[in-house]
Order: C-alpha cells, then structure tokens, then sequence
C-alpha cells in the first residue's frame, strides 16, 4: 500500500496480492493526516469565512485535499477526475458566478441568531457522534481492509474474479466494472447531463429582455426585497382580512417610496 | 491504514458541511456546503471501494461527480434567476410560496 509509484496506480489487487503486511505503510498515513488536516480545515473555512470568494477557494483547497486522500486511497482515476471535474469545471461556475452577481462581501454569518447558530453546531456535533459511534467504530480494527490478512478480515469481492479474467487493476478494472455492469446507470447519467444542460440554458435565458432593457432590470436588481426578513409578522398571518397584495404594497410604498412600488408593480404585472 | 479512519474524516466533514447549511443563508455558500458534503460521502465510497477491493465503490463515486456536476449546473441557473428577480441571494428572502 505505499505510494512509491512504479505503476502509477499501484492497484488493489497488486497490493492485495502482495505481503500482508505492507497493508499500513508510513507512507500512507502521513499522506492519510496530512490531507485530512488539509480537507478538515478547509472544510472549516468554507462554513466560516464570510468572503465568498474565499469560501470557494477554501472549497477548492479542500477538493483537492480529498484528491490526494484518494490517491492513497489507490484511487489513480477518481483523484484525477476529482480535480478535473470538481477543482476545474465545477469550481469555476462557481466562481464565475460569484463573479457575475457581485456577491462577494456578504454574509449574513453575524445576521443569523445566536439560538440558530448553537443549535446547528450542537445538532451537527451530535450527527457527528453517532457516525463516529456507529459507523466508523466497526471499521477501525487491523483486519478492517482487505489482503490486510487479520483474523476475521474483510474479503476482497471483487478479487476473485478479476483475478480469473486475468484483469489488471486501476482504470482497466473500474472501467470494465463501468462498461459491463453499470452499461445503464453510465447511459442515464449521460441523459441527466443533458437533461441539466438544458434545464440550465432554459432557466438562464431571459426571453422578456431586449437588449437595450439592461439598465431597467439593473435597477429593479438592486432594489431591496419585497419583504424584509425581519418582520415576518407583517403578512404572516394566513387570516387577515386585508389582501396581501394590498399589504405588500402598502409596505413597498412606505419603505422606498412611491416611485419603486410603481416600478415593481410593473415587474411582478 | 485502518479503513475506519477514511470514514470518521469524511464523517466530519459531512457534518461541518451539514452544519454550514444550517448556518449560512447565503445560497451560492449553500451549494458549496452541498458540495461538501457530496465529497465527503464520495470519499466514504471511494474508502469502502478500497476495503473491499472491488470496483464498486469507485463506480459509484464517478456517478455522484456526475450528478453532482449537474445539480450545480441546474442550481447556478436558479440562483442567477433569483438574483436577477429579487436582487438577492439569501436563501430567507424568497417567501413566494408562504402566503
């Protein structure tokens, strides 16, 4: 299992096959803690960094943090894809969002009540208990991955047959399983990417709009909400006998003048 | 390595990931944390793919990238949509559906 790479991916069933006891090289744990110092942190400061743009770039450490734990996880292919797809593609909507809405001084962080914030740390601590408790304590004995050859070890499933097609691991051994065994899955996934292509062209094209209308939607953008997030008791009521439409005017008209309610009847008409 | 500790990091970073849903409300940082967490549960395959030496696991990782890639690309959408309607993109302002 150590990551001195002759083969770049030095597969699973070469490592199984190999003596048992290299099952827990040096190598791998401090791979295995660096990385998840790394990921752990990062993890961290995408949840508490009140940048965006630092958020995303903490989620860009912390994706390739999981794709180096990957690698010594002697998953070759998924650490490449997982900064391919992930680290590239993804990351970089993200921040080409970020950079089209202009939303990179928020956040809100100290907005959020206090009751609000202990109780999501207390509820995500307690998860984090019972996981730790439940599903990480069976798993942490010496026989816990397979070929580690302890008593009453883990056996390899897909050992033995791959072995009797005479398969070499790594990509071979993933994309045969991909090709053969989940043939439909690999179709539906392709059908769901179009499916979300489309979905996103249709939703980020805005029909209503010539060209020459940019500065209108400009200025409708930055007006405030219709409802401000602190008076929920204005309209939150579903018994009153006023209309609502006629509340929310009246609370458009009061809050920014009789001028915006006008335009924001024309956006909502 | 023992295998249990792949999943107790990715436990942990599953509930700090759960834990940033809760708290913020800005909805780009939403869908990081959603990330997040979708990383996470991916290293728990990725580690159960190792355990049991099969190819399984791995498959399975590929497949939520996938779809990963597509639940960002369909949400960016939305959230460039709500901010062009509402001017904002903190997740409590949007009440359409309440009354």
């Amino acid at each position: 299992m150590t990551l001195s790479l002759p083969g770049p991916t030095m597969p699973v069933l070469a490592q199984a096959a190999a003596d048992t006891a290299a099952s827990s090289t040096t190598a791998e744990v401090v791979l295995f803690w660096i990385f998840a110092v790394i990921a752990l942190g990062a993890a961290i400061g995408v949840v508490t960094l009140r940048n965006i743009v630092h958020g995303a770039l903490m989620l860009v450490v912390n994706l390739l943090a999981v794709s180096g734990l990957y690698l010594s996880l002697e998953s070759g292919f998924l650490s490449v894809i997982q900064i391919l797809v992930y680290a590239g593609a993804i990351m970089v909507l993200f921040l080409f969002v970020i950079m089209l809405l202009g939303v990179d001084r928020d956040d809100l962080l100290t907005e959020t009540h206090l009751r609000t914030r202990v109780l999501a740390v207390a509820g995500g601590a307690l998860l984090a208990g019972a996981l730790l408790f439940g599903f990480v304590g069976p798993y942490t004995g010496d026989a816990s991955v397979c070929g580690s050859g302890g008593e009453g070890g883990v056996e390899c499933v897909g050992l033995v047959d791959a072995k009797e097609d005479g398969d070499d691991a790594g990509v071979a051994f993933l994309g045969r399983a991909m090709f053969t065994r989940y043939t439909l899955p690999f179709e539906l996934s392709a059908l769901l990417l179009t499916v979300a292509t489309i979905g996103a062209v249709l939703l980020a094209r805005r029909e209503d709009l010539a060209p020459d209308d940019i500065e209108t939607v400009d200025d409708a953008g930055l007006l405030p909400p219709d409802d401000e997030p602190g008076e929920p008791g204005l309209v939150g009521s579903g018994g009153d006998e006023v209309g609502t439409a006629e509340l929310r005017e009246e609370h458009a008209t009061h809050g920014e003048g009789a001028a915006s309610g006008e335009r924001r009847d024309e956006r909502e008409g | 390595m023992e295998i249990g500790y792949y999943f107790a990091l990715s436990a942990l970073l599953f509930c700090v990931g759960l834990v940033g849903v809760l708290l913020r409300r800005n909805a780009i940082v939403l869908f990081m944390c959603i990330e997040l967490m979708l990383n996470a549960i991916n290293l728990t395959f990725a580690a159960a793919a190792r355990m049991w030496g099969g190819p399984d696991g791995q498959v399975f990782v590929f497949f939520v990238i996938v779809v990963a890639a597509a639940e960002v690309v369909v949400g960016l959408a939305l959230i460039v949509n709500l901010f062009f309607r509402r001017g904002t993109v903190d997740v409590d302002v949007p009440q359409l559906l309440r009354y």
